[in-house]
């Protein structure tokens, strides 16, 4: 019972650990290696990709699924949607009818008629 | 999770549909323009909001001036090609390059009598309107003097 007591426990632990000896020896260079490896994690930036992601998953998981949120979200890409569509379309029909307005006075011009 | 990703789906899918729709019902009246037979003349009722009478009356006008047109085409290839040989090996000016440039200008201007003559029977073809725009447009596409340089508006 006497043994169990804190204070031997400690001795007995310091003991030991003098007696320790490690036998097998260093790899070659091991404390350099030692202080580039620390060198390197200081330099390192630090990593917050995982924190957007998470951020994100949890975005998607718990707030997008909000009833009105979810409503908004769709309502605002497909406005997008829409008006992408509509530019979009605008500019090839511009494009065309001045691409065929170009080719109604090249047919009747003599001077900008193609040669085959 | 899922619902989040489902609505996320759903949205861009929204987005997609919306923007197909439109675009293909937006440029349907162009798209139809180009499948016609002569899509320059289907452009030009299009453009001008011609009557099928007025453009009856348009077509036959052009129908009418085309072969004048590829006469002209080929006096004027004709004569570039003699201008050319005789620019070829030229050094100085000679009494045949002077006829030869005198000739261009002289099928030049003849051309451009032809289309404008042209071009006034078309305007009066079409409602009084129409056919100012027409003569407004197309002199300006035909005779701005740019001297083949860009327009610089």
């Amino acid at each position: 019972m006497k043994n169990n007591e804190p204070g031997d426990q400690e001795e007995a632990l310091r003991k030991v650990l003098k007696e320790w000896r490690v036998g097998a020896a260093l790899p070659p260079r091991f404390q350099e290696e030692v202080w580039r490896r620390i060198e390197q994690a200081e330099r390192a930036p630090a990593p917050i990709a995982p924190s957007v992601r998470a951020f994100i998953t949890r975005w998607i998981g718990t707030v997008l699924p909000r009833p009105a949120l979810a409503a908004s979200y769709v309502a605002i890409l497909l406005a997008i949607g829409v008006t992408a569509g509509w530019a979009q379309a605008h500019q090839e029909t511009r494009r065309v009818k001045n691409e065929l307005g170009e080719r109604y006075v090249r047919v009747l011009d003599p001077y900008q008629t193609p040669r085959q | 999770m899922k619902k989040g990703v489902l609505i996320l789906v759903c949205g861009l899918v929204a987005a997609a549909a919306a923007y197909g729709c439109i675009y293909f019902a937006c440029t349907a009246s162009a798209r139809s323009l180009q499948r016609t037979d002569i899509p320059e003349l289907a452009w030009l009722k299009d453009e001008f909001n011609l009557s099928d009478a007025a453009f009856k009356r348009v077509s036959d006008l052009h129908a009418a001036y085309l072969p004048q047109c590829r006469d002209m085409c080929r006096e004027i290839d004709a004569h570039n090609v003699k201008l050319q040989a005789l620019l070829a090996g030229a050094t100085n000016m000679t009494p045949e390059i002077t006829g030869a440039l005198a000739e261009s200008a002289r099928l030049r201007s003849g051309c451009q009598s032809m289309m404008l003559r042209h071009f006034f029977q078309v305007s009066q073809a079409m409602p009084p309107e129409q056919g100012r725009r027409y003569l407004s447009w197309v002199k300006e596409k035909v005779f701005l003097p740019d001297y083949g340089m860009p327009n610089e508006k």
